[in-house]
């Protein structure tokens, strides 16, 4: 098989030309860098995404803190993990890297604060 | 009024003013000041949640409020002072700043000033879009100020009116919070936002994307409750037959980011007329001798990385200028050429190696980037695919400028 894909590592955006069988990526033509072909390889066999979101925070300085899945997931469970955060508060203080839901939905992935917000009482 | 002294003052705490004030205080400027207008340092990136960010400078793919935490540590590690729920209103040719907060006001007289006071959003105002004034009508950034920092979801059926990076962005984070994006309009004939942009926010959830297009009429009374869509032909006129009502109760707008340079008109700064931002050197000088420019207020930046390496290049430039009163001259003049829609710095002094940015005027395949100086090519390098979206950085050694008279850029086949 033989598809254009645009290469999303980087704000360059490489548009590739692959070529794939149906275990493995054969090539790819027109990357700038060698970082398009994890990429590429991932995006045909098992597309991923970085979800990023925001859960109300208890006695924060702001009513929200900024998340995110420390790794990828699935593309097609991001609405999953959207509707399990939709469950979710924390309390202050809270700081960037703290595990606010571990291993979320069984994907291998931890939920962690991008933000840190300090308490006030 | 009471007046206080200071090395270095840097006008705004967004990514572009914390890099340049802990720059600054690290080559040695002692007294360094950042004034920040807001409750928090960090700037927009405080509601940039998505992630992609410092994939240049840190290696790695982080979030908005991430990356402002480092640069936010990196200030506190180099004891540069700042102050927050500060404004400026007004700045002098002398470096003098008039400052207002809750203590009253005050002057700062500084040696010199750094200013990175960002962009705001072009509004429903500057695009004149007729039809009635409902409420529904939002830009961008606005939205999501509201959603991911107070927690306020700002409609249920959205139309998004141009393809810049933030409009994507949010058409991605509109439709994960549960609302219907029902299409993002661009006049031009090609998205405005960068390519990864255009896939994982729009083609990942099946938003279509109508090039060519744009929002001739805003329908609704005390709300909005729809659109109408229309092509547009080579010179932007409406093509007659085309068209369409759209139903929906949110027009979101991402139609462009102005410099926010009134302070530096009050200083007498010049202005270049393609960006709205400063003229400056490659010392980040403007036309002011000790003022200094850099980030968003500069020119329009796609990345924050380049925000960050911008920044603290002007933070250093900005302390020798006050260690030593005075920086050399820079009489070799850059210009654009075809193909060049801007590039930066406007003129060098040749002492240095310089990191030259530029944007094509459209977006090609397989071009060259060609410098010239006197007639002679300086620098020649292949793009596979160049965007007015995507920023062009280039870097010149010291030893291939000529003493003085011109460099043109060009970007041709």
């Amino acid at each position: 098989m033989k598809g254009e894909l645009i290469c999303a590592v980087c704000p360059v955006g490489c548009h590739v030309t692959a070529e794939w069988n149906e275990t493995d990526l054969l090539d790819v033509q027109q990357a700038a860098c060698k970082l398009a072909w994890p990429y590429i390889r991932s995006e045909i066999f098992d597309p991923r995404r970085v979800v990023t979101s925001s859960v109300p925070v208890v006695g924060g300085e702001i009513p929200l803190v900024s998340v995110k899945t420390d790794s990828p997931v699935p593309k097609d469970r991001m609405r999953d993990v959207m509707q399990s955060l939709a469950q979710v508060t924390v309390q202050a203080p809270v700081n960037v890297g703290d595990v606010v839901v571990s291993n979320i939905l069984g994907l291998g992935a931890n939920i962690r604060a991008t933000k840190r917000i300090k308490k006030v009482s | 009024m009471h007046t206080t002294e200071v090395d270095v003052a840097v006008i705004g705490g967004g990514p572009a003013g914390l890099a340049a004030v802990t720059s600054a205080k690290n080559a040695g400027a002692e007294r360094v000041l950042l004034i920040e207008r807001d409750e928090r340092l960090g700037g927009i990136l405080n509601q940039c949640i998505h992630d992609g960010f410092g994939t240049k400078v840190l290696g790695e793919s982080i979030t908005g409020p991430e990356y402002a935490q480092i640069y936010i540590d990196k200030l506190q590690e180099a004891k540069a002072d700042f102050c927050l729920n500060t404004m400026v209103l007004d700045l002098t040719p002398e470096k003098v700043l008039t400052v207002c907060s809750a203590e009253g006001m005050r002057r700062i007289k500084a040696g010199a000033v750094v200013l990175a006071m960002g962009c705001r959003e072009r509004t429903r105002g500057a695009l004149g879009i007729p039809g009635p004034r409902p409420a529904g009508v939002y830009t961008a950034g606005v939205v999501q100020n509201y959603m991911n920092l107070r927690n306020i979801m700002v409609g249920r059926q959205v139309v998004i009116l141009g393809s810049g990076d933030i409009g994507l962005i949010m058409a991605r984070r509109l439709t994960l919070e549960g609302a219907k994006v029902e299409c993002v309009a661009e006049i031009l004939p090609y998205p405005s936002g960068l390519a990864r942009n255009v896939v994982q926010c729009l083609e990942d959830f099946g938003i279509p994307l109508y090039l060519s297009t744009t929002v001739t009429r805003i329908h609704g009374t005390g709300r909005v409750k729809g659109v109408t869509l229309a092509q547009v032909g080579p010179k932007w006129g409406v093509k007659s037959g085309s068209q369409r009502f759209v139903e929906c109760d949110t027009l979101m707008l991402s139609v462009g980011l102005i410099p926010e340079n009134e302070l530096s008109k009050k200083a007498g700064v010049a202005l270049s007329p393609v960006t709205g931002g400063a003229i400056v050197d490659d010392w980040f000088q403007t036309s002011v001798p000790g003022i200094f420019s850099c980030g968003n207020v500069l020119h329009v930046h796609d990345v924050v990385d380049y925000v960050t390496l911008e920044a603290e290049a002007a933070g250093r430039s900005a302390a020798r200028y006050a260690a030593a009163g005075s920086l050399p001259s820079s009489p070799i003049k850059v210009k654009p050429g075809q193909g060049v829609r801007y590039v930066l710095p406007y003129q060098i002094s040749g002492e240095d190696a310089v990191e030259f940015s530029l944007r094509a005027l459209a977006p090609e395949k397989d071009r060259h980037v060609v410098f010239r100086s006197n007639g002679q090519v300086i620098r020649k390098m292949r793009e596979l695919m160049v965007a007015p979206a995507q920023m062009i950085r280039v870097k010149l050694r010291a030893d291939r400028f000529p003493k003085e008279g011109e460099i043109t850029v060009e970007v041709t086949e």
